[in-house]
């Protein structure tokens, strides 16, 4: 009787964060159906940086930034989203048409790209551990039965290349998710330098929403690329830098 | 690779810790290398100027990749055309971990006299894939009259040139900016740099949309009675507004070394001039080219197509979608590439009315330019779309119309329909689609707007960092390392054993003594005298046939003499052995011992079992 009690005290305030939650969301909706997208916005953010959030947090706050025009922001919002649920169609559809709302020179994610992200990092990690795990154990089982050893061979061979090519789409993954560091553009036009001085020569400019490769930074400054020839300074505080599984962050706190 | 990896594998010095380290190193480093292998070929060629004087060069570059060519095509005879091949070379770049290599051929063009010239379709066999260029249209025009031609004394000036002194608007132009300097000039090298390193745009013009600017290699011109060394960057604009068009250039001032002409002496003492240098005379320039007025003039409003959306440009279609057999509710692809000549990243696919019966999400576009400036080449939209009911029988013919300022008229491509097996299926209604409802006239057109808010929360979760930096979790793949390893442990040691006999014996010799240990023990507490010695004699003789390698039988107590101590036993050893055996002997005949008699022999049979 005592652990059932312990059970209930533990869960109690979950249940009821998680009815919070519920009941926020639903607000939040009903003030994006009123059309006060930016009222809508401060509610899903509340949510957001409430840490219980969900896929669709992060989709219906990229919406009511998109509606309020910040294409930037959704854009944040849109990747967030993805980092939870990478193959939701709708999302999928929102951040492609958010992307091709972004006027000027961006940075697409290539082929290559796009085919990673339809997984999470940590699916393709468990993914290629369960692979490795699979082929030890079959190599454990062999040291065990040499008898068995001509009979899987074949099983062995193919474990072992279906695990290397697994870990190395999570090294990509990684790669792509960890060490690669992403500036949205979150001011109507923005302007990418040739150095990291007010004075310095304008390279090119940059627009709402896109999405440039971070390289470097200095003081105030990030050193961005929006693809080959196209590589130039840029004010931090123009964009939001995100770094990793980082969320976006919200309105409030940039 | 296969035969590499099974070697690896199996091999049995390949099964070390460093061995298979080793193994994996080499497979990943081939899972790595894998896709050079299956990189598409494609073959291109691109001038770097569309547009030249007579007597100007531009340069032709055949660009081959993803494998050699069986040959390298021969450039047909083009009347009024001199060709001389300009070299080859090879490129390979890792961007992002994507490989590529390449291999170019350049060739120098240089007009005899005005008018189009087309290169034509040029063949080549990659890989066993016969490919095939589109022909290209160079445009020689008159050398002008400017007073910038005439003054051949001039040390350094600017020029535009424009192609075309009418234009459309929207259509895409290159425009030339041209730095000339006299040859003779000490530091005309550096100045011609430092334009090929300028990244800005030279052009100066409003109610444009500029979008790059390359440059070209330099060249030699003639100007009245002088040469010079020509600079150019292209910029590629496009006009947004009718009516005139100015185009300027930037203003810049440059210092310009002429040598002195009375030079002082040579130095005898440096007759290669490493310490004497040249001495000039440096004088300030403030250059800007002269502008160029253009006329931009609008599209034409009649016959205008009804699914234009501004394209302007040449451009050609292809069309493919699959799978063609799908549930309703299943997607299929559409891909649509638009190739050819025009401003890409503002080209747009046109509202397909007749889809009405798809739900439709907005397209990916990806472009591939084949020039620097980025005019020509391919954008490639991949649609999905969603059959919505089996009562469709295809995916309905695609158009798309354009304005061609060649031939200044518009034209439309079609592609046919694309037949469909839409199977039903356990469709749900999409939630942004209410097809049911509408009829076919008032459809939305397709991916007008966002997808709507999600209604429900869903799940909700905790964002933490991955499972590749949790502890837990990396100590958990430890897990499978340790049972692999526990089982090669095992499985030496049991190799081991089996190839040595004299290891096997030690061994079930130490588990016959530590169990007759036991039942010595055994037999003093239940005074079982008979019993007891029978186990001492058998022990003895176990361990000592094993030290001695004789089996256990043929030990008596003369072993002592004749085979332990040759071996250099110790004399109390020896004697402990012996006395071990006579109290056995001994026993036979008056086997009546008590329980503390017998005990009190274990400790002097391990006091011996430890000095063997």
């Amino acid at each position: 009787m005592r652990w059932l009690s312990c059970l209930v005290i533990t869960l109690l305030p979950l249940y009821a964060q998680a009815a919070l939650s519920a009941a926020g969301f639903d607000a939040a909706n009903r003030l994006y159906e009123e059309g006060k997208f930016a009222e809508a916005v401060s509610a899903y953010e509340k949510l957001a940086q409430s840490g219980q959030v969900s896929a669709a947090v992060y989709f219906n706050l990229g919406n009511a930034y998109f509606k309020s025009g910040q294409i930037g922001r959704a854009i944040a919002a849109y990747r967030a989203a993805q980092q939870i649920t990478p193959r939701d169609p709708d999302l999928r559809a929102n951040l492609q048409f958010a992307r091709n709302q972004a006027p000027g020179p961006t940075l697409s994610p290539s082929r290559w790209q796009r085919w990673l992200a339809r997984l999470t990092l940590n699916e393709w990690t468990l993914l290629a551990a369960g692979a490795v795990w699979l082929w030890l154990l079959l190599l454990a089982i062999l040291q065990w039965r040499p008898a068995l050893r001509p009979a899987l061979r074949n099983y062995v061979f193919s474990l072992a290349v279906i695990a290397a090519l697994l870990c190395a789409c999570d090294g990509a993954a990684l790669r792509e998710t960890r060490f690669t560091r992403t500036a949205i553009v979150v001011i109507p036009e923005a302007t990418v330098r040739y150095g990291w001085l007010p004075e310095s020569r304008l390279a090119f400019t940059v627009h709402d929403g896109a999405e440039l490769q971070v390289l470097d930074q200095k003081d105030e400054w990030i050193q961005v690329t929006a693809g080959p020839g196209r590589i130039g300074w840029l004010r931090r505080d123009q964009t939001l830098v995100l770094s990793g599984n980082d969320l976006p962050p919200t309105k409030g706190s940039s | 690779m296969r035969r590499s990896l099974s070697w690896v594998l199996f091999n049995p010095r390949s099964r070390s810790p460093a061995g298979l380290r080793l193994s994996l190193a080499f497979i990943i480093l081939g899972l790595w290398s894998a896709p050079t292998f299956l990189l598409a070929a494609s073959f291109t060629a691109t001038l770097d100027r569309e547009t030249v004087m007579v007597g100007e060069t531009a340069v032709l570059t055949l660009k081959f990749e993803g494998g050699q060519p069986k040959s390298f095509p021969t450039l047909p005879t083009v009347p009024n055309l001199q060709i001389a091949g300009g070299g080859s070379s090879q490129n390979i770049t890792i961007v992002n971990g994507e490989y590529s290599a390449s291999i170019s051929q350049n060739y120098a063009l240089t007009p005899s006299q005005p008018g189009e010239f087309i290169i034509p379709v040029l063949k080549a066999e990659i890989g066993g894939q016969a490919l095939q260029t589109p022909p290209l249209k160079l445009t020689v025009v008159k050398p002008s009259s400017t007073a910038a031609d005439s003054a051949g004394d001039k040390l350094a000036f600017f020029k535009l040139f424009v192609p075309r002194k009418e234009v459309y608007v929207g259509e895409v132009l290159a425009v030339e900016f041209q730095v000339y300097v006299r040859e003779g000039v000490a530091n005309a090298e550096n100045i011609l740099q430092s334009f090929d390193q300028y990244g800005g745009c030279p052009v100066k013009a409003e109610g444009v949309s500029i979008f790059k600017t390359a440059h070209t290699q330099w060249r030699r011109s003639r100007v009245g009675n002088a040469n010079y060394n020509v600079a150019t960057l292209i910029t590629s604009l496009s006009p947004i507004k009718t009516g005139p068009l100015s185009l300027g250039s930037m203003e810049v001032t440059l210092t310009v070394q002429m040598p002195l002409r009375n030079q002082p002496r040579r130095d005898p003492y440096d007759p290669f001039s490493f310490f004497q240098r040249t001495q000039v005379e440096e004088r300030r320039v403030a250059l800007s080219a002269e502008p160029e007025t253009l006329t931009v003039l609008p599209l034409p409003k009649e016959n205008v197509p009804a699914g234009f959306n501004g394209a302007v440009g040449t451009f050609t279609m292809t069309l493919s979608a699959g799978p063609t057999n799908v549930a309703a509710g299943d997607p299929v692809t559409v891909k649509i590439q638009l190739s050819g000549r025009g401003a890409f990243d503002s080209l747009t696919l046109p509202e397909q009315s007749a889809w009405h019966d798809f739900k439709t999400y907005p397209p990916a576009t990806k472009v591939e330019t084949t020039d620097a400036l980025g005019l020509q080449g391919t954008k490639t939209f991949e649609q999905v779309v969603v059959p919505q009911s089996p009562d469709i029988k295809a995916l309905p013919a695609v158009s798309f119309s354009f304005f061609d300022p060649d031939q200044k008229s518009y034209r439309t491509l079609t592609q046919p329909a694309v037949p469909l097996i839409v199977r039903p299926g356990g469709l749900a209604p999409a939630p942004t689609v209410a097809t049911a409802a509408r009829s076919a006239s008032d459809n939305p057109p397709p991916a007008q707007d966002i997808v709507h808010i999600k209604p429900r929360l869903g799940a909700v979760v905790q964002i933490g960092p991955p499972l590749m930096e949790r502890n837990w979790f990396l100590a958990l793949q430890a897990v499978p390392v340790l049972a692999w390893l526990s089982a090669v442990t095992w499985r030496r040691r049991a190799d081991q054993l089996a190839n040595n006999p004299r290891l096997r014996r030690r061994r079930q010799v130490a588990q016959i003594i530590r169990q007759g240990l036991l039942e010595l023990r055994q037999h003093a507490a239940a005074n079982q005298s008979d019993d007891f010695f029978a186990t001492l004699v058998r022990l003895m003789q176990e361990q000592l046939g094993e030290r001695l390698d004789l089996p256990a039988s043929a030990i008596t107590e003369a072993v002592i003499e004749e085979r332990l101590r040759p071996c250099g036993v110790p004399e109390a050893t020896l004697a402990s052995l012996r006395e071990l055996f006579q109290t056995c002997n001994f026993a036979r005949y008056a086997p009546i011992k008590t329980s503390q008699e017998l005990a009190a022999i274990i400790p002097k049979f391990e006091a011996a079992l430890r000095e063997l």
